[in-house]
């Protein structure tokens, strides 16, 4: 309401072109607030505008602390020209706009250059940054002012395309009111910049509830209300997977996604195995996901996709809800076998049990998934699939041929085999690292004869490889093993439901061998040469040289040592995971089903009536409030009964064309009366005076009685003269 | 219309003597019934005069009237840049044959002083005669003097753009309760008072001084500034009163109820005044100043035209951001922050009661 009051006060002010000029504490304010604001989005700004930018704002800095030196100077001087003074240090703070122009041409085009490279969006923001900047060297008029709050407000609201989570969403909101406090301490600069705050906070706090409502019953309508996509996939599992890929993703402590299990209990961490993607491609460097395999898919979906027989009653399923945050890729994570729930739609199953998103994620999505944890993969393996999960590259790593051969002679069955080389790996000297050593040209060869130091990845693809090489099919899973259990430990109390958050140093590889009468059963190379990774997590080995790598403040490892910072941690956790599933993923078919909750099944119109009654609804409940709240301000003081009547007669005259201007007095407009009306003037002028006396005049009760009777009289001899006017 | 006199005798016989005074003051200072009016309700509010305008407009000719037809003893004494305090205020003189030291009163011991050109004098005399106007008393080697009652101080000065002058204090400035300007007079007056001049070169001297007879004595004075005090006021002018300075201070305090309300009541769309707020001291010049117009006017009650009649000259000077560059005359141009704060507040409803 205060905005839209000022900005009709602006638009004359504008055109009066009064001289505006900021206060210095309001000038710097307004810049701080600029800097501010850039900051929340200079991540997303390419290095050279944010070079532009930052030259500008240094800028405009210097030509704000120049024109404090000027004052200075003049404060000296008589103030006798001091009008002039002000003219020149406005002038001070302003660039001329031919030099501005050209500054600005040059930086358009530069985005335009750009604009290819970075994509459409990026440069549309680099744009709106960039004018953003440039606007403060034009403050001339209150009109640019708010322009450039404006902007502000609007840079802000471009920065939440690129993170919605809560730590951002909270800063984003605190420099929102930060910057309308600069709107705010224009108005009343009196008062210290933290009362005005304070006020905007209080304001601010009002308006959430019209928000709530706009919230939860604004119709999401789908051109109009999507998100652009900002990015592409920057952390997070790829297509292909080199050995030492994974160690680079464990480095991030960025979450990849929750699942929550409800009331359920949540399986062993080494149950976790969160299924990704599965790699059966190796070309002897790195794996890849067959594109190929997708086709197939589709026509045998029928066929090959897991399903279960509700009625089979052994087995219980095990229930949970997976929020995937923004990945910018399709594939989604599940406990496999698995099978979405019904409710759950963009998910597409596929035949190696894995999930896909039918569309890229780029906003928290979530969806119901039930898993079998106890059942087999697959118990049948295609011509097709068995000759891909055979494929090698022959002679890529000849020593691990030659191996794979021996062992295939002396172990004849698949899991010992395969047990076989675990147990070497455990007992060889093997290490687990963050760092291993480079391989030349991936050699998986190199790796398991001479460094013998990798991560899961290295583990995980030379085991396939040997797997293969001796005629197992064996294929390499990517995904996440683990999770952190954030939630109340008490196992009594399921009312309070604790969530599993998974994060990217979370990813891990693993491989899974087609065992006859068994189908594809999951083999972990990595439990076998550090049991504690597999079986309960990070070791502390592992966490301490991830810090040293990060070379971060709060490193996990300090975190997770630190008993109050990582349970402030968690429960910081906790509210991130709330606001991802009630806020940011609240979208148009949970905002359909909480109306359908709230009102039942209906028509889209009734749901469109409805919503529109409730907008309106709010929006003269909100005026309402208002109205009342601004009016219980002003003490209450009625009219007496004589201005009552004296206005009466106004408001006739006012008819007639004679409007009186507030500032005249009752003496000077009944002169004025009298001239233009000099039928009307002897009747206005006693009711003037009995006005005037009534008004102004100390007088008893009595008197004041007799003089209201006189002037009601005066008023009815008025209206008598006014009608009998033409 | 019907009055509550105090007693109607003495009433009409201050009328009487005001109408006279006036007559004998607008007889000598020509054409200006209005800015002698304003002058007379200022010395009956026992407010300082400050009567700024070029030179030879007949500041000094009002200033001296004033005084003599008030029947009060007067000096002048023309502030130049090197008067010292002790010119004004005076000083002691150690007497030989006494051996003590012997009082010089300066001028300022007048019932009614004029400070003539009083910006041409250095700021630190300017302020020798802030403790008199303020206290009516001046100090003078740590003795504290009582000044002659009525006391005055009728300033005059010159536009601030003439060399020479020192801008006054605005301390002092508000110490005076009105600013006055006399402008130019029209052709009539001015006709007349070349005639006027013209006739006392014929004549020899005693004409050419206004004669010193007082129209009334001191006493009168006392007993009708005492009736200026007792003129009533309603609460609708004391509340007109509020709202005119609070309008004023508007950007200074926008956290109190009455400057919203009056914010609200005159339109969003009024460009911003700019201007230096109004304190109580001169609130409370302005309602004397109302009264004694009010008084002048025969009445005992003060209507909110008085108020505007001596607003701006009472409120101008202290309004101001900084000293005006062209001579107005006291009724001034639309676009001075006085008539424009004016503009803003509703005669008959100035707080914006609903």
């Amino acid at each position: 309401m205060i905005f839209f009051n000022k900005k009709t006060s602006s638009g004359s002010v504008g055109k009066a072109k009064v001289n505006f000029c900021l206060s210095r504490k309001n000038a710097w304010l307004l810049w701080l607030c600029q800097c501010l604001n850039i900051a929340v989005i200079a991540l997303e700004l390419s290095t050279w505008m944010l070079a532009i930018i930052s030259l500008s704002l240094a800028w405009q800095a210097l030509l704000l602390h120049n024109s404090r030196d000027r004052i200075k100077t003049r404060k000296k001087e008589a103030t006798v020209k001091h009008s002039n003074h002000l003219k020149k240090q406005q002038q001070a703070t302003i660039v001329s706009p031919i030099l501005l122009g050209i500054f600005a041409l040059l930086g358009c085009l530069a985005i335009a250059l750009t604009a290819k490279e970075v994509g459409i969006l990026a440069s549309m923001v680099h744009l709106l940054c960039f004018s953003y900047v440039l606007k403060a060297f034009e403050l001339k008029a209150r009109r640019d002012f708010y322009q450039l709050l404006l902007l502000g407000l609007f840079v802000l609201a471009s920065s939440l395309i690129f993170r919605q989570d809560l730590l951002f969403s909270f800063i984003t909101l605190t420099l929102l009111v930060i910057n309308l406090s600069v709107l705010l301490q224009f108005f009343s600069s009196e008062k210290t910049f933290a009362t005005n705050i304070k006020v905007m906070a209080v304001i601010l706090g009002q308006s959430t509830i019209l928000a709530v409502v706009l919230f939860l019953v604004f119709p999401r309508l789908s051109p109009f209300w999507q998100m652009p996509s900002a990015k592409s996939a920057e952390t997070g599992l790829s297509d292909t997977v080199k050995p030492g890929d994974i160690a680079n993703l464990s480095r991030s402590t960025k979450l990849a996604f929750r699942a929550d299990f409800g009331q359920q209990g949540i399986p062993n961490y080494s149950q976790l195995y969160w299924r990704a993607m599965v790699l059966e491609d190796y070309d002897g460097r790195q794996w890849t996901r067959i594109k190929a395999a997708l086709k197939n898919t589709v026509k045998q979906s029928p066929s090959n996709t897991f399903s279960v027989n509700p009625n089979d009653s052994d087995i219980v399923p095990l229930n949970y809800q997976v929020t995937v945050e923004p990945s910018f890729q399709k594939y989604l994570f599940a406990l496999a076998p698995a099978i979405a729930s019904n409710a759950s739609n963009g998910i597409r199953a596929k035949s190696d049990f894995t999930f896909m998103s039918s569309k890229i994620i780029t906003q928290a999505k979530s969806y119901q998934l039930s898993s079998y944890l106890s059942l087999p993969l697959s118990l049948v393996l295609s011509e097709h699939s068995r000759t891909v999960n055979l494929n090698y590259p022959e002679g890529s790593n000849p020593r691990l041929e030659q191996m794979a051969l021996q062992l295939k002679h002396n172990y004849p069955d698949a899991q010992a085999r395969a047990q076989a080389i675990l147990s070497r790996i455990n007992k060889q000297n093997y290490s687990y690292t963050l760092q291993p050593p480079l391989l030349i040209n991936n050699s998986l060869d190199q790796f398991f004869f001479d460094t013998q130091a990798g991560f899961c990845v290295h583990y995980a693809s030379a085991f396939t490889f040997i797997m293969r090489a001796s005629g197992i099919p064996a294929r390499l899973v990517t995904g996440y093993l683990g999770g952190e259990y954030n939630g109340s430990n008490n196992e009594d109390d399921y009312s309070e439901k604790g969530h599993l958050s998974i994060y990217q140093y979370d990813a891990h590889a693993w491989s899974e061998i087609w065992v006859k009468d068994k189908g594809w059963v999951r083999v972990d190379p990595t439990g076998a040469v550090d049991p504690e990774r597999v079986n309960s997590g990070w070791s502390n080995e592992l966490l301490q040289e991830q810090s040293k790598l990060n070379n971060e403040l709060f490193s996990l490892y300090q975190m997770k040592n630190i008993a109050w910072l990582n349970s402030l941690r968690l429960q910081f956790d906790i509210l991130d995971y709330q606001w991802t599933r009630w806020v940011i993923g609240f979208n148009s078919k949970q905002q359909y089903n909480l109306l359908k909750h709230w009102f039942g099944k209906m028509a889209s119109w009734k749901f469109a009536l409805i919503i529109a009654i409730a907008l309106v609804i709010s929006m003269v409940m909100l005026m309402l409030f208002l109205h009342l709240f601004n009016r219980s301000k002003v003490k209450k003081q009625p009219l007496s009964k004589w201005q009552l009547v004296y206005q009466k007669a106004l408001g006739k005259l006012a008819k007639q064309g004679i409007v009186k201007p507030v500032a005249m007095t009752v003496n000077d407009f009944s002169k004025q009366v009298r001239e233009q009306y000099p039928e009307l003037a002897i009747v206005f002028t006693r009711l003037s005076v009995s006005y005037n006396c009534l008004s102004y005049q100390i007088l008893s009760t009595d008197e004041q009685l007799k003089h209201i009777v006189k002037i009601q009289e005066q008023y009815r001899d008025f209206v008598q003269t006014l009608k009998k006017q033409p | 219309m019907p009055q509550t006199p105090l007693i109607v005798d003495q009433v009409q016989a201050s009328q009487q003597s005001i109408t006279a005074i006036l007559n004998k003051i607008e007889s000598v200072v020509l054409g200006k019934p209005k800015e002698c009016r304003l002058a007379l309700a200022c010395l009956l509010a026992q407010g300082h005069l400050l009567i700024e305008d070029l030179p030879g407009m007949g500041k000094t000719t009002l200033a001296h009237v004033l005084a003599t037809t008030l029947g009060l003893s007067y000096q002048r004494t023309q502030f130049t840049n090197d008067l010292l305090p002790a010119d004004v205020v005076g000083f002691s003189i150690f007497d030989k044959e006494t051996n003590h030291f012997k009082l010089h009163k300066g001028p300022i011991f007048n019932q009614v002083v004029l400070a003539d050109e009083i910006n041409r004098a250095s700021p630190k005399t300017q302020s020798a005669l802030l403790e008199a106007m303020a206290e009516q008393q001046v100090s003078i080697d740590g003795i504290t003097h009582e000044l002659p009652i009525p006391f005055f101080v009728i300033a005059t000065q010159n536009p601030l753009f003439h060399a020479g002058t020192y801008p006054l204090p605005e301390s002092q400035l508000d110490r005076f309760m009105m600013r006055l300007s006399l402008g130019f007079p029209d052709l009539k007056a001015e006709k007349k008072i070349l005639l006027n001049t013209s006739q006392r070169t014929n004549k020899t001297a005693p004409d050419n001084k206004i004669d010193n007879e007082g129209v009334i004595k001191q006493e009168e004075l006392i007993a009708m500034q005492n009736a200026v005090t007792q003129v009533n006021v309603s609460n609708d002018v004391i509340e007109y009163i509020i709202a005119l300075s609070h309008v004023s201070r508007r950007a200074y305090s926008s956290h109190s109820n009455v400057t919203n309300t009056i914010h609200a009541n005159t339109q969003v769309n009024e460009p911003e005044i700019s201007c230096k707020p109004l304190s109580p001291r001169a609130s409370k010049a302005l309602l004397q100043a109302a009264k004694a117009m009010a008084f002048i006017d025969n009445r005992d009650y003060v209507l909110p035209d008085d108020v505007q009649a001596v607003f701006y000259v009472v409120c101008q000077h202290r309004l101001e951001m900084q000293p005006s560059q062209q001579l107005g005359s006291s009724h001034a141009n639309d676009t001075s922050v006085a008539n424009k704060i004016l503009k803003c507040v509703d005669v008959l409803n100035p707080l914006g009661h609903a």
